[in-house]
């Protein structure tokens, strides 16, 4: 498989008026959980625009799929996979699980869990995930439950996995503007899947980037409204295409049609900028009504591992992933995003 | 019920000839698992570029108004075979096994026939 051998070597480590750059040993312990001191340096943003710091080579073994491509998407995680550690990353976008520095799974409000995906796959009924969340979630062993049940096969749990890591993985490496924090000890109850090196999952989301940029330049579809272009005549649409287009109606944005259709958040924002890129589907007109839907959808499901919507980190994490209103901040992020994209 | 990496290790054990098969979801083009391969020969490349090939078959299809669904899709160069084969499965929506194989040493048909049983396999 693919293993990635040369683990990345230390990073430059960057003062910090809070010192907060290597975390003290005794913060591994889960019992420090609530620990202030837990909170690693806020200033920690990973928006790599302007960064002087030569980041760490990511993935030695390929060289960069692209000149334009920053060199680390997150210096944060480099350090944490260097030292091996065991936790949760919290993003603006979603959370990365890691244990021993590998991510072990990895969750976005703008992705539809695995949840979803193994339901809308057809491969099991919400009821025995239900059940099996409830039965295993405690243990961390809701993975190895299902697969022991023998409703879903370890190969089909591991590629729906695999796929919706990488998923939510895009979105949370994703450019953020907020900081991120690492709460160690932290273990998902999903348990042990397949894991995947850091080096990996940046290479393949920095790959995923170039590719939406090839495609079609324009990000716009992958976060507005969409409507249907009227095409003097429109050309047949293969037929996956063809039920992304099916959904656009004015309102929803891509994340929406991603859970309607239980498909990848990725693919269906692959699909969008095809079918912009054929005059199919552009944005919504800024007189449309902006996107009320709730946009936390699927990380509340089962028990959480750490705190769930009610715990103490509640409002927090509510605050780290819900979009800006204020129309001046969105636009500066989307033309930095633009910028930082040439 | 085998795994991902059992799956590919099988193909490459079982079908003559096999030097390297890879499991790839053709819409990012990711690689979900590889096996084999060689320095000169990189699958996650031939993954991603291989999503290409199959995209536009489908999309020929649908300009040509074809129903029906590909089963595989044959390259042979001059000392090798490239075997795509769609994953039809409940779960495996969007999935291609790519296999390559050494021209002299393999014998296709029953290259086809192994890739068919390890799909059936991994039950995706």
């Amino acid at each position: 498989m693919t293993a990635i051998g040369t683990p990345p070597p230390p990073l430059p480590v960057r003062r910090k008026p809070n010192g907060g750059a290597q975390a003290p040993a005794d913060l591994t312990s889960p019992a420090d959980l609530t620990s202030p001191a837990d909170l690693t340096s806020p200033t920690d943003l990973t928006s790599s625009a302007g960064r002087p710091e030569p980041a760490a080579p990511v993935g030695a073994v390929t060289p960069a799929p692209s000149p334009a491509v920053p060199p680390g998407l997150s210096p944060m995680l480099n350090r944490l996979a260097a030292e091996r550690a065991t936790g949760v990353l919290l993003r603006e976008h979603g959370r990365l699980y890691l244990v021993d520095g590998r991510i072990m799974h990895a969750e976005s409000p703008e992705t539809p869990g695995l949840d979803v995906l193994l339901t809308m796959g057809g491969l099991l009924d919400t009821e025995f995930w239900r059940e099996a969340v409830a039965q295993a979630g405690a243990r961390r062993r809701v993975g190895r439950f299902l697969v022991d049940s023998g409703r879903v096969s370890e190969g089909a749990l591991e590629l729906c996995h695999v796929g919706a890591l990488f998923d939510a993985a895009y979105f949370v490496l994703g450019p953020s503007s907020a900081p991120a924090r690492f709460r160690y000890g932290a273990v998902h109850w999903l348990g042990p899947v397949r894991p995947v090196p850091v080096a990996a999952l940046e290479r393949e989301t920095l790959r995923r980037r170039a590719l939406l940029h090839r495609i079609w330049p324009d990000p716009a579809t992958d976060s507005a409204p969409l409507v249907r272009a009227d095409a003097p005549a429109e050309p047949p649409v293969p037929a996956r295409q063809g039920a992304v287009l099916g959904q656009v109606n004015g309102a929803r944005t891509a994340a929406d049609i991603s859970r309607a259709l239980g498909r990848p958040a990725f693919h269906t924002l692959v699909d969008l900028r095809r079918l912009a890129a054929a005059g199919l589907v552009r944005t919504a007109p800024a007189a449309a009504p902006p996107q009320t839907s709730p946009r936390r959808p699927s990380i509340a499901h089962g028990p959480d591992g750490l705190d769930g919507p009610d715990g103490p980190d509640a409002s927090v994490s509510a605050l780290l992933t819900e979009p800006s209103a204020d129309p001046d901040v969105s636009l500066l992020r989307r033309l930095r995003d633009a910028l930082e994209a040439l | 019920m085998a795994n991902t990496e059992t799956a590919l290790k099988e193909a490459l054990a079982s079908i003559e000839g096999a030097t390297g098969a890879a499991l790839v979801d053709y819409t990012s083009g990711m690689a979900l698992g590889t096996i084999g391969g060689s320095k000169s020969f990189d699958l996650n490349v031939a993954a991603a570029g291989n999503t290409d090939v199959v995209r536009a078959k489908l999309r020929t299809m649908e300009h040509l108004g074809l129903k029906g669904e590909i089963e595989d899709i044959l390259i042979t160069l001059s000392d090798q075979y490239h075997l795509i084969r769609l994953l039809t499965g409940r779960g495996g929506n969007g999935l291609f096994l790519y296999l390559v194989l050494d021209l002299k040493r393999s014998n296709l048909a029953m290259a086809r026939h192994q890739l068919k049983k390890i799909e059936a396999e991994l039950e995706v």
